[in-house]
């Protein structure tokens, strides 16, 4: 039996679900920020998953911009997490609650 | 077969991504972490889709992540502590929330017709370089160069961020080489506590001083 498309649409689905649930959860803002990653992970397999089984290129290249903005988001992103623990010398997010460094 | 390999690369990518969440480490998280997205890689592989999967290693599990590691360790970030009372109510809401969505799984599962077709028949060349190129070069140019630009805006922002501001006043002139060094190490003659600063213009000078 092959794998179906709607079997990878289930399991991004799953993992797009544990990201939320570790966002909410986690207080670590390192952590927090993986599972960001890990959501964006969860769509890109959707966007392949479509592509593939409609033959058509474009979804790929989502899933390229997708990645090229996550590389972007990990610089801006780990920069602010070294200004704010250089600031707050604490990597919880309830100890960062205040706008101005 | 191929459902079996299905079965494994999904059991990995949701194994390691439920350790990522569990873990309180936030290295093992990352390590985790690298796990889901081999597995990913995996399933792209199997979704024909070699260029993506070849992309997802290189950039996700070595640039990314590196840099996700290197921030770990640089930090030297401790365990996280345990939960204080506030905020309690956030595990409850997470738990609902993923019961909603894991409902939504079931739904796509027991209702929504699957699409007639397979990534292993029929035009194969879509997901290799061949095809990606003259589409990305051509039809999606313009999200291209957008990206160019955002990286552009990254590589400035990060740093901006990380950089070690506020040491320096703005007008500051900065010698190189020029450095202080503490009386009490130059000059014998001072107390050992003198820590008065005693400039020097080059390395030579700073040298010649140390020597004295």
């Amino acid at each position: 039996m092959e794998p179906q498309l709607s079997w990878y649409l289930a399991l991004s689905a799953v993992l797009f679900t544990i990201g939320v649930t570790g966002v909410i959860i986690k207080r670590n803002i390192i952590a927090m920020f993986m599972c960001i990653e890990l959501m964006l992970n969860a769509v890109n397999l959707t966007f392949v998953a479509f592509a593939s089984f409609f033959q058509d290129v474009t979804g790929q290249l989502f899933v390229f911009i997708v990645m090229t903005v996550a590389a972007a988001e990990a610089a801006v992103g780990l920069g602010i997490i070294i200004a704010i623990f250089r600031n707050r010398e604490s990597l919880d997010v309830d100890d960062a609650s205040i706008l101005k460094l | 077969m191929l459902a079996l390999l299905f079965i494994l690369f999904a059991a990995m990518a949701v194994g390691s991504a439920l350790a990522m969440v569990a873990q309180r480490n936030p290295l093992y998280s990352a390590i985790s972490l690298i796990g889901v997205f081999i597995s990913l890689a995996c399933l792209y592989v199997m979704l024909a889709a070699p260029f993506i999967a070849a992309v997802q290693v290189i950039v996700y599990a070595g640039a990314i992540m590196v840099l996700v590691v290197f921030v770990i360790m640089l930090l030297n970030v401790e365990q996280e502590e345990r939960r204080r009372k506030r905020l309690k109510f956030l595990v409850p809401t997470a738990v609902v929330l993923a019961a909603i969505l894991i409902a939504e799984v079931a739904f796509i599962l027991a209702t929504v017709q699957d699409f007639r077709g397979s990534p292993t028949e029929g035009d194969i060349a879509v997901g290799v370089t061949h095809s990606i190129g003259p589409a990305l070069f051509t039809q999606y140019l313009l999200p291209f160069e957008i990206t160019s630009i955002l990286l552009l805006m990254a590589i400035v922002g990060a740093m901006t961020l990380a950089r070690r501001g506020g040491l320096l006043p703005p007008n500051a002139r900065v010698i190189p080489g020029a450095q202080q060094l503490p009386l009490s190490l130059v000059d014998p003659r001072a107390e050992p506590d003198d820590l008065r600063p005693v400039e020097t213009n080059t390395t030579e000078e700073a040298a010649r001083l140390l020597e004295k």
